[in-house]
């Protein structure tokens, strides 16, 4: 069931995210930085509403008068300001939910990352809660139909003395201290929204909380440019003595207040409270199995802090040494948050498969695929290699379906992430001549499945990150393919043109005839290697 | 007679440095013994993969060292880490590619080359890393 649903919505993604993808390129595409977004759209809303509140009046009658101002008598500011908070608002609605899907889709929301689930659903209340004050201010024809249907719809429970919709029933109830009570709600109560949108980020590291720059210039100016053609308005002035029938409701935040109206008031809190259960338990229906997580081994640690510096989880630390050895410090895997992508022994120095076969044993292993293992495979895969453009391809679990590449004769190895694979590894498959090339496939460049996969091989294919690849391999024997699943197909041809590059360049000689250090200037693949360095 | 003996010039003052250059003397001493076998290349290129291991271990940690205190001359340091690093590379290719002369002039080499390690410790870095 859940795998079903997971198959459907990723099938609707890769489909708009093949479409973004063209129209925005990989990098900055909106799909790949949802979370970013959503951040974004937050202080944009806090930016705006810091410069209505200097003019908004909390009285009774001029709350709506101020705002009118604010929307007409100073359209170009004011107006801006008011149509940036409301549709900044409501694209955070939308990110915010989009990003909950993808997550769902891309199983990255059960095993070790139920933390982030968990407190992302709860965030998505003190959202709507942030939201729904909003309209209340305005007080406007919609304010008061939400204020009565709200009230009402609280007064179901058994919690308050006397029903709070009794307010709103005839003029004289309300006061102008209820709309600083308003006020105050509708600043903390986003205050908490941001708190807790930290707690959300807690266990990964380096979290990615603002867009890339092209991105949020380009959604902001999207947004100024709606707020100058479609400003928001108020639907009129509300008065208490008549009674709101027909409103316009803002889909994106009210898309219960209809329900309300329909059905009864005990309905829609079982279906409030129910689809919240069942999101929170969500990550244990079923829960995942996770590989097993990364194992330390002392002999060959001594505390240098890269796997703890490259976990995108948080996963590794470093603690005061056990063993007696005079290092500082030495790694630990914690394994309720490692995932098993391996990108720590990617980053291990002594992660090298140019040591001795027998004591092949670095500082972080996965125990589902040793680094041994990698490296038998590797002499395995590559000994049925022939000619001059043999190459062999490390693909990741979430790239592109190498099966397709079989019929190439191009010799390939899955791992759980194309960063688990130490730079290293490269050299020694080139310097062995085991192969003529060395080919790495991954996720998309801005998406990849285990966050800072793509990130850190391209950092280190450009020594901008250690471990690097040693300036000695040319880099014209290595390639960079980011396509993401769906790339299986256009990674047939790109593989097609690098390994005509290879049999052009001839066998492999040091220092010889391979131009050594720098890229060519028609090298596509590795021109994404530089797009970052710096 | 081992190719490389302890020294104390070697030792900069930080109980993890030395230690670790007591190992990858140990390393070279080791890749130099079986160097002087016959018929055992192999184990010769084991001996030379483990001190690259071993070096590049080594300098990840002096690394981590140098950023923690800030160390001004970051960036030259790093430089010569990464110059040693493919000079023993270019030293196991050598021998696995057969181009090295004869043992002494190789084994003079390895020494040369673990010995300039020493070289890029200057006083500062001493200073600074106590």
């Amino acid at each position: 069931m859940v795998e079903t649903l997971q198959r459907a919505g990723r099938h609707a993604f890769s489909r708009f995210e093949a479409i973004l993808d063209t129209a925005f390129g990989p990098k900055i595409n909106p799909l790949y930085h949802l979370g970013a977004l959503s951040f974004f759209f937050f202080w944009v809303v806090v930016a705006s509403g810091v410069y209505l509140y200097v003019f908004f009046e909390t009285s009774l009658g001029g709350a709506y008068r101020s705002v009118e101002y604010l929307t007409h008598g100073q359209w170009y500011l004011g107006g801006v300001a008011r149509s940036l908070h409301r549709y900044a608002s409501d694209a955070m609605v939308v990110t915010v939910l989009l990003h909950l899907a993808r997550e769902f889709t891309l199983d990255r929301y059960r095993g070790v990352r139920w933390y982030a689930w968990i407190t992302g659903v709860l965030l998505l209340w003190f959202l709507y809660a942030s939201g729904i004050g909003g309209y209340w201010l305005v007080w406007d024809r919609l304010a008061q139909y939400i204020a009565v249907v709200t009230t009402e719809w609280l007064d179901w429970l058994p919690i308050f003395g006397e029903p709070i919709a009794r307010n709103f029933l005839g003029g004289a109830a309300v006061s102008d201290r209820f709309f600083s009570l308003l006020v105050f709600m509708h600043i903390g109560i986003p205050l908490l929204l941001l708190l807790g949108m930290w707690i959300h980020i807690q266990r990964i590291s380096g979290a990615r909380t603002n867009p890339p720059r092209p991105l949020a210039i380009g959604t902001l100016l999207a947004l100024v440019v709606l707020a100058l053609a479609y400003p928001a308005l108020s639907q009129g002035p509300a008065n208490l003595d008549t009674v709101v029938d027909v409103v316009r409701p803002d889909w994106f935040y009210l898309t219960l207040y209809p329900l309300i109206d329909i059905w009864s008031h005990g309905a829609v809190w079982g279906l409030f409270i129910g689809g919240t259960l069942l999101l929170l338990l969500l990550p244990w229906l079923p829960r995942r199995r996770e590989p097993p997580a990364a194992v330390v081994d002392l002999a060959n640690c001594n505390g240098c802090g890269r796997c703890f510096a490259d976990c995108p989880y948080s996963a590794v630390i470093l603690r005061p040494r056990t063993d007696g050895l005079p290092f500082a410090s030495q790694a630990e895997v914690d394994p309720g948050l490692c995932t098993g992508c391996g990108i720590c022994v990617g980053a291990c120095p002594t992660a090298t498969p140019f040591r001795r076969v027998r004591d092949l044993v670095p500082g972080i292993d996965m125990p589902l695929l040793t680094l041994r293992a990698i490296r038998d495979r590797t002499l395995a895969a590559t000994a049925a290699l022939t000619g001059t453009d043999r190459v062999i391809m490390y693909g990741c679990r979430s790239g592109p379906n190498l099966a397709a590449l079989e019929k190439t004769g191009v010799a390939t190895l899955v791992l759980p992430c194309v960063a688990a694979l130490p730079p290293s590894f490269i050299d020694f498959v080139i310097s062995r001549r085991l192969a003529d090339g060395v080919a790495l496939a991954g996720c998309a460049a801005g998406d990849c499945y285990q966050r800072f996969g793509v990130d850190w091989t391209e950092q280190r294919l450009a020594g901008a990150r250690d471990p690097y690849l040693r300036k000695r391999v040319p880099r014209a024997r290595v390639a960079a393919f980011w396509a993401g699943p769906a790339g299986a197909a256009g990674l047939v041809d790109e593989l097609g043109e690098f390994r005509a590059r290879l049999r052009a360049l001839g066998p492999y000689r040091r220092g010889g005839a391979t131009p050594p250090v720098s890229p060519p200037p028609d090298s596509p693949e590795m021109s994404h290697a530089a797009y970052r360095v710096g | 007679m081992p190719l490389i003996e302890w020294d104390k010039k070697f030792s900069v003052g930080v109980a993890a440095v030395d230690h670790e250059h007591r190992e990858l003397i140990g390393l070279v001493n080791d890749a130099h013994e079986r160097l002087l076998r016959p018929g055992d290349d192999d184990a010769v290129m084991d001996f030379l993969g483990e001190i690259y291991a071993r070096i590049s271990a080594h300098f990840a940690l002096e690394e981590q060292l140098m950023r923690i205190k800030n160390y001004g001359h970051y960036g030259e340091h790093k430089a010569d880490h990464e110059r040693l690093l493919d000079e023993i590379r270019d030293i196991m290719d050598d021998y696995e590619d057969d181009e090295c002369f004869g043992e002494d002039q190789f084994a003079q080499r390895l020494k040369e080359w673990f010995t300039e390690h020493f070289r890029t410790h200057d006083a500062r870095l001493h200073r600074q890393l106590d």
